[in-house]
């Protein structure tokens, strides 16, 4: 086994380190040089694409066709894409592996996990007439640049708003880059424009002239931090400074002559500039080291290194992990180097093994922890093993030791190893995993339909397995030829009984295949109601949508396939829909009283509700503001219920109520006051109150009002004119259909005591004491004594004569004393 | 302190005020706020107007009004987005600010509490979607107290009865959702009536779906599929649906609290009275502030709907109000002077000779708390005032003996000619409808004559308009005409195939449950009753039937129950319905009975001892009312939870609060033929 730091190389006084990921990646004949080429962030997919720029031998027509071709980083033809319209100006990946298309028209196409199929959108902003020149991708969003040099960002994909930047002068753009928006102050993306001699930093809102005076420069590059920028100059230099273009941290003569195709950064400490075959490494303090190859170099740029792609190899150039240097280091004396070295002699079942560890005893623990870490770095199996063996000796040796990182090392490492594997091409570094999730990874397993190596990753991992299976399911929905329903049938057996599985995702596959029918029948296994309803209404299963919608008793979701409904069935059709399904019914008519109400009116009609047809012609009534069309609606109102004998009450109402308008118009203009709108009652009230008892007694018997009610009416009335003459003549009536006590207690309250305890003698039906405190109330006490002696009441007297002042005292002594002696 | 897995009220409170200056945050500068007038009062629960100005908001309107200018370039819209309503309104604004102002504005709408397709679908016919920035504020339950959640949807109640749109109940099934997510599975739901049962299906369905949604959402796969064991604290959850209950909705709430209520009404913790009753408010920060309460204060302060008004605080935060609301009004002096005289004679206590220092300190300390109590005192006093005028008037006295006499059973016909004469009298058109409402609610209906009899009175009395009224509260449920046919079927509820009544036999419920008690003790409350002076809420009595077997059964049958007798009430809480199956049949709606368990027994089990429910663990019982509840009932509430000891505790969940005014109200007709 060759030693770990074979490959490593020295650049300045940091150690670099070239690991050949993959040979035999390309097949010879395919033609890196004419090739654009774009690789997935986190080692994802390689997208080629042939670039129309360069001249390419004819070689009949089948290559007419452009295609767009996915590989993964092994050279494992994945997928390939047809590209029918449009000339292809840039290739791009997010972080999700969502690769991008942009065509010179501005279209932007995102095909999703690495599938044919594809969403469009387009950038807009005048970029169908200039053109696209090129883009530049971050993790969650790009820039486009235009031929008329206009700037457009778009910073997500799943509601794609492209923006257009500030306005960048114009003239010549000899290179440019961005900084993405996680790595910017104002936290929105910034483009560096490299024109004439200087660089514009332009974003959202401004262009600012950085005033450069060593330009043009040929590239310009942005560490993955976003806090360095590389410059490339005219006279063959390489710049590093810090991208506030404050400070200027290192620079490097390449002595070439040709300015390099490519310069990207490898991690956020050294620059790789690409010549066709020849590759510079620029570290810190501008120390370079060349490497040579055989053929057409392309460059991969990731978070912590570089993938150099020819046609043989796939490398990853990167600088050697700290806890590798500490571990492997030539001449290193760190804890971790000797407990590996420890491990060795115990292999060799050498005593000197315990002499290592006694050595490196107090800071063993960290010793372990760095070779825990160093092996998650090792790309070579056997080192791996060899570290965590040597962790694994020295936790042994530990008294305490948290062993949670070792073993969630180890399991990492068979999950790294297991994807490493050539035929899935995911070289993933340690550090990429950590950022990838393995969530996401699994996403990236199902996407290459490695459904077995998902599905035991996921459950080494305890991860869910559910979407795993979905995606399987979509596959097959796609791809088989069987017939629907052994199809159907098949994937609900291999499915059933797992936990969380969403059959609207395949089911939708299948419509989006055409297969509406298999679509449906896969739909009826979903157990969310509300997730079927968008599905089925596409299928033009309507009615089953609403049944549906109803089900799941989200409200919004059936008003969602009713407004849909709504547009597409006649009005007679809607109604038939909506008619027997009741919640449906109901939250049309709530919706339509606010709005609607034609289609309120129809629907009633349609149903033959006839008494909330002839409701809502009385609310329409009374919006009417003129009174021809409110008795219009009236009318209407009432002869809507003309023939049915159950509303023979309501159809009387509504007439009343017709005749009470009539008359108070005419009371309206007869005695010049407002009358309209008031209630029956009120009518008579107002009447009495001016004076009108006459008028009010028409109404009286015109609308049969009981002469209870008529008498508090007028009660009431009079109390309010104060009209205590009437009230007296009142008094002198011999019977009140509401008894004489309510007289008592009205006029009172109106502050009339005097002539309140007029109508007390005849409150006959109340009991002595009741009266007494009638009595009392009008302030009238040797009354109320009076009422007391009658019905011999002593106790009364007794209570009244405690209140009684002055000459009252003396005149319920005397009655007392009448009482007294009968009581003897 | 670790974040205890109890339900925690403040956590919510937390949670939505956390989650809304998030948003707010998000929309970068200065911005106007357009916020829907019944979202003004909740939010302002949890944030103050100056926390709001300090996250940019500049000014605040209301959407109802349509008036929100273009003086600054972002522009937040809050509102309710179930409605096409709302949304047309919203999206007529963004239209006429992007003609009218010069500037680019920047639209931002929160949905409250989710985004919806329809909200979506109108935005984009009407060609705003594409510039607005949509966000959604999940906020469900808003706390009004430690133990009552509210949803405050104020439209709930005529949405469900009235419209028939269960929007509501979707929602109340999303907000027990995600207090299931928290706290576990409720182990049990129980409940009773039709939308009761939808609520309890749409919760079972929603487990269901939410299985799938867990774990198809990776970033939290687990976290969920764990929650979904039963809760170890939560023992069930009770729904009562307020069709089952009309009756208690429609009497007069005889609480302090509920008095309050029924007449000045009380909004969000807020009631408003006029100034000339408790005095104004005396200097700028208004009193509840300076007691200690200050975030609770109003968010939004609407431009001083008049200088007359103030608004008082009622909350826990008052301590003398704590003592005061749930106690019959007729005690409510006694207590106060109680507490009047113990204030003056701590307060006397200074002048105690030979004081230590430390004495004296400790005193000072007090000091500013008895200025708070002795503030609150004063407003109480006042209050109290008001309300006994109102409680001593002729009407208020004629209306109870109305309700009274309904409650106990007494014949319908002997209260007709009062409530004739409260006609005749002009008496508020609410309060005649509540008694005829509640008569037909308490007998099944109203016999066709009289039914007749009084609407010729009403449409006379108070306009014909109110022919809308009457179908609006026959279609509510609360003002029907007596089926004949009907009283067979429930007379025999085995004829019915759902085993579910469709009318309330109140005379059999009444005795079944002991809904009248004739001595009841308001000053030293002995059962529920006392919140109504003699009526058992039906409601809270369906509760007891869950947690109070033994009291209840001892209640209704004190001589076959012997057993119940030497019981601690308290002992035995099995939670279910059992031994009241034969009375639930009585009572209108099906009866909802569902047990929860996990799919996981040891994950459950887990869960179980995670939470150390070893004995010493405090079991919760959510009461849960579809379509609101009283301040009475949920007086009574804290009286069995009292009776229930510390080992349980209950808190009530409801769509909105009630009173009887709200419910008729709901079905009122407001306009008249009167011309415009």
């Amino acid at each position: 086994m060759s030693k770990p730091t074979a490959d490593w190389e020295k650049v300045g006084d940091r150690f670099y380190r070239k690991t050949q990921l993959y040979t035999d990646v390309f097949d010879q004949d395919l033609e890196l040089e004419n090739y654009v080429i774009a690789g997935a962030p986190y080692s994802g997919a390689v997208a080629l694409y042939r670039d129309e720029d360069k001249l390419h031998a004819y070689r009949g027509t089948q290559t007419a066709k452009p295609t767009i071709d996915i590989f993964s980083c092994a050279g494992k033809l994945i997928r390939s894409l047809n590209i029918d319209k449009g000339i292809v100006k840039a290739l791009g990946w997010s972080e999700d592996e969502t690769l991008l298309v942009v065509t010179n028209d501005g279209t932007v196409r995102c095909y999703h996990n690495l599938q044919n199929d594809f969403t469009p959108f387009t950038l807009g902003h005048g970029a169908e007439e200039h053109g696209v020149r090129a883009c530049r991708f971050w993790l969650s969003g790009f820039v486009a640049l235009l031929n008329n040099n206009a700037l457009i960002a778009v910073t997500r994909y799943d509601e794609p708003r492209p923006k257009l930047l500030a306005t960048p002068p114009s003239g010549d753009v000899a290179s440019w880059a961005i900084i993405p928006p996680a790595y910017t102050l104002s936290r929105s993306v910034e483009v560096l424009l490299a024109t004439g001699k200087t660089i514009y930093v332009v974003d959202a809102s401004e262009c600012e002239d950085r005033m450069l005076e060593n330009g043009p420069f040929k590239h310009i590059a942005v560490s993955p931090n976003g806090n360095f920028i590389a410059l490339y100059t005219d006279d063959s230099r390489v710049w590093v400074i810090s991208s506030d273009f404050q400070n200027r941290l290192s620079e490097y003569n390449s002595r070439v002559k040709t300015p390099p195709k490519d310069m990207q950064w490898c991690g956020n400490n050294a620059v790789v500039l690409a010549w066709e075959d020849e590759v510079h490494m620029v570290g810190p303090n501008g120390a370079a080291s060349k490497y040579f190859y055989d053929s057409w170099v392309h460059l991969i740029a990731d978070t912590d290194g570089i993938r150099i792609i020819t046609n043989d190899i796939c490398e990853f150039l990167q600088k050697v992990p700290d806890a590798s240097e500490e571990t492997f280091r030539l001449g290193s004396t760190s804890p971790a180097s000797v407990l590996i070295d420890a491990v060795d002699l115990l292999e060799k079942k050498s005593p000197k093994a315990d002499d290592n560890i006694q050595l490196i005893r107090p800071n063993l623990d960290e010793a372990v922890d760095t070779c825990v870490k160093a092996a998650g770095q090792e790309y070579s199996i056997h080192w791996q093993k060899q570290l965590l063996k040597a962790a694994s000796y020295g936790k042994s040796v530990l008294d305490l030791f948290n062993s949670d990182d070792f073993v969630d090392m180890c399991e990492t490492l068979r999950v790294l190893n297991a994807v490493r594997f050539y035929e899935i091409g995911l070289p993933l570094s340690y550090e990429q995993y950590m950022r990838l999730t393995p969530e996401r990874l699994i996403q990236r397993l199902v996407n290459r339909q490695e459904y077995l190596l998902a599905l035991k990753v996921s459950d080494f991992l305890r991860l869910p397995l559910n979407k795993i299976y979905v995606h399987w399911a979509r596959q097959k929905v796609r791809s088989s030829n069987a017939d629907e329903e052994s199809i159907c049938k098949d994937i609900v057996h291999r499915l059933d009984g797992k936990r969380g599985i969403s059959f609207e995702e395949i089911a939708r596959a299948a419509y989006d295949e055409g297969r509406s029918k298999l679509a449906i029948e896969l739909l009826n296994n979903e157990p969310r109601a509300g997730k079927q309803v968008p599905l089925l209404l596409s299928v033009g299963e309507e009615s089953l949508a609403l049944d549906k919608a109803i089900e799941s008793g989200d409200t919004d979701l059936v008003f969602y396939v009713l407004l849909h409904l709504k547009k597409k069935l006649t009005l007679a059709n809607f109604f038939r829909t909506i008619n027997t399904r009741s919640m449906a019914t109901a939250l049309v008519e709530a919706s339509a009283a606010y709005g609607d109400r034609e289609l309120l009116k129809d629907l009633y009609y349609q149903d033959d509700r006839r008494l909330d047809g002839s409701n809502l012609l009385l609310t329409e009534a009374l919006k009417q503001s003129d009174s021809q069309h409110r008795n219009d609606k009236l009318k209407l109102a009432s002869k809507l219920l003309q023939d049915s004998r159950e509303h023979t009450f309501q159809v009387k109402a509504i007439d009343e109520s017709q005749r009470l308008l009539r008359i108070q118009e005419v009371f309206e203009k007869d005695l010049g006051e407002s009358f309209v709108g008031l209630s029956v009652n009120e009518t008579i009230y107002k009447l009495i109150k001016s004076g009108n008892i006459k008028r009010s007694q028409k109404v009286q018997s015109e609308f049969k009002v009981a002469e209870k009610t008529y008498w508090w009416i007028r009660l009431c009335a009079l109390v309010s004119r104060r009209d205590w003459r009437e009230l007296e003549e009142m008094s002198k009536t011999r019977k009140s259909p509401i008894g004489w006590e309510p007289f008592f207690n009205e006029i009172l309250g109106a502050g009339n005591a005097k002539l309140a305890s007029l109508y007390i003698p005849k409150c006959t039906s109340l009991t002595v004491p009741e009266r007494i405190e009638m009595w009392i109330k009008c302030g009238l006490i040797t009354k109320g004594a009076e009422e007391a002696l009658k019905a011999k009441d002593i106790s009364s007297l007794e209570m009244l004569k405690n209140k009684a002042t002055g000459n009252a005292v003396h005149e319920i002594e005397r009655m007392m004393a009448q009482l007294a002696p009968s009581r003897r | 302190m670790a974040p205890t897995a109890t339900l925690d009220a403040s956590d919510i409170t937390e949670k939505a005020r956390r989650d809304l200056l998030q948003l707010l945050e998000g929309v970068r500068g200065k911005k106007n706020l357009v916020i829907e007038k019944s979202l003004a009062g909740p939010v302002g629960l949890f944030v103050k107007f100056s926390t709001l100005q300090e996250y940019g908001v500049d000014k605040v309107f209301f959407l109802e009004n349509n008036n929100v200018d273009s003086t600054q370039r972002n522009v937040i819209f809050l509102a309710r987005g179930e409605k096409a309503r709302q949304v047309q309104a919203i999206a007529e604004q963004i239209k006429r600010v992007r003609r009218e102002s010069k500037q680019d504005h920047e639209f931002s709408i929160f949905w409250v509490p989710r985004r919806t397709l329809v909200s979506d679908q109108i935005l984009e016919e009407t060609g705003v979607l594409g510039e607005v920035n949509v966000a959604e504020f999940q906020m469900y339950f808003v706390p009004l107290e430690k133990t009552v959640l509210s949803l405050e949807m104020d439209d709930a109640f005529s949405d469900i009865y009235l419209r028939r749109d269960p929007t509501a109940i979707f929602l109340a099934a999303r907000a027990l959702m995600l207090l299931q997510k928290s706290q576990g599975l409720f182990p049990r739901i129980l409940g009773k009536g039709e939308n009761a049962k939808s609520l309890a299906n749409m919760l079972l369905h929603m487990r269901a779906e939410e299985d799938i949604d867990a774990s198809s959402d990776p970033s939290n796969a687990h976290v969920h599929s764990f929650d979904l064991t039963p809760s170890a604290t939560i023992d069930n959850l009770i729904i009562i649906d307020r069709e089952v209950d009309f009756p208690t909705v429609l009497l007069t709430q005889l609480t302090y609290e509920g008095l309050i209520d029924e007449t000045f009404g009380i909004q969000n913790n807020q009631t408003e009275v006029d100034s000339s009753i408790t005095g104004a408010a005396p200097s700028q920060p208004p009193p509840q502030q300076t007691s200690g309460a200050n975030s609770q204060a109003p968010a939004v302060q609407p431009p001083a709907p008049s200088a007359l008004k103030r608004k008082i605080l009622l909350d826990s935060t008052d301590k003398l109000y704590t003592q005061l609301r749930d106690a019959n009004f007729a005690i409510v002096g006694t207590l106060l002077s109680r507490v009047a005289r113990r204030l003056q004679s701590d307060y006397d206590s200074r002048h105690k000779a030979n004081q230590s220092i430390n004495e004296l300190r400790e005193f000072v300390n007090k000091l500013p708390s008895y200025q708070a109590e002795q503030a609150s005192l004063k407003i109480h006093i006042s209050l109290a005032d008001e309300l006994k005028k109102v409680t001593n008037g002729d009407l208020f006295l004629r209306v109870l003996e109305v309700q009274q006499n309904l409650a106990a059973g007494a014949d319908p016909s002997t209260v007709h000619e009062i409530i004739e004469e409260l006609i005749a009298r002009d008496c508020s058109l609410t309060t005649v409808l509540r008694l005829l409402c509640l008569e037909s609610c308490v007998s099944g209906g109203l016999r066709q004559r009289d039914l007749e009899h009084f609407k010729r009175q009403v449409l006379q009395g108070y306009g014909y308009q109110h022919l809308l009224t009457f179908a609006a509260l026959e279609k509510i449920g609360l003002l029907i005409p007596r089926v004949s046919a009907g009283a067979g079927a429930y007379l025999n509820p085995l004829a019915n195939p759902s085993g579910a009544a469709t009318v309330t036999d109140y005379n059999l419920v009444r005795k079944s449950l002991k809904l009248f008690v004739d001595d009841v003790n308001e000053s030293e409350p002995n059962d529920i009753a006392y919140v109504f002076s003699g009526y058992a809420p039906l409601s809270v009595r369906l509760v007891q039937c869950i947690l109070q077997k033994p009291y209840l059964a001892q209640l209704t049958n004190p001589r076959t129950a012997p057993a119940a007798n030497s019981q601690p009430s308290t002992a035995t809480a099995s939670g279910n319905w059992k031994g009241f199956e034969d009375v639930l049949a009585r009572i209108k709606g099906p009866t909802v009975d569902e047990v929860q368990k996990g799919h996981n027994a040891a994950a459950s089990q887990a869960r179980k001892t995670l939470q150390g429910s070893g004995g010493g663990q405090v079991k919760t019982s959510i009461v849960f009312f579809l379509g609101g509840v009283t301040f009475a009932e949920i007086a009574a509430l804290r009286y069995i939870d009292g009776q229930l000891g510390e080992k349980r505790r209950l808190i009530v969940a409801t769509t909105s609060m009630i009173k009887g005014d709200t419910a008729v109200g709901a079905g009122m007709e407001g306009r008249s033929f009167k011309m415009r």
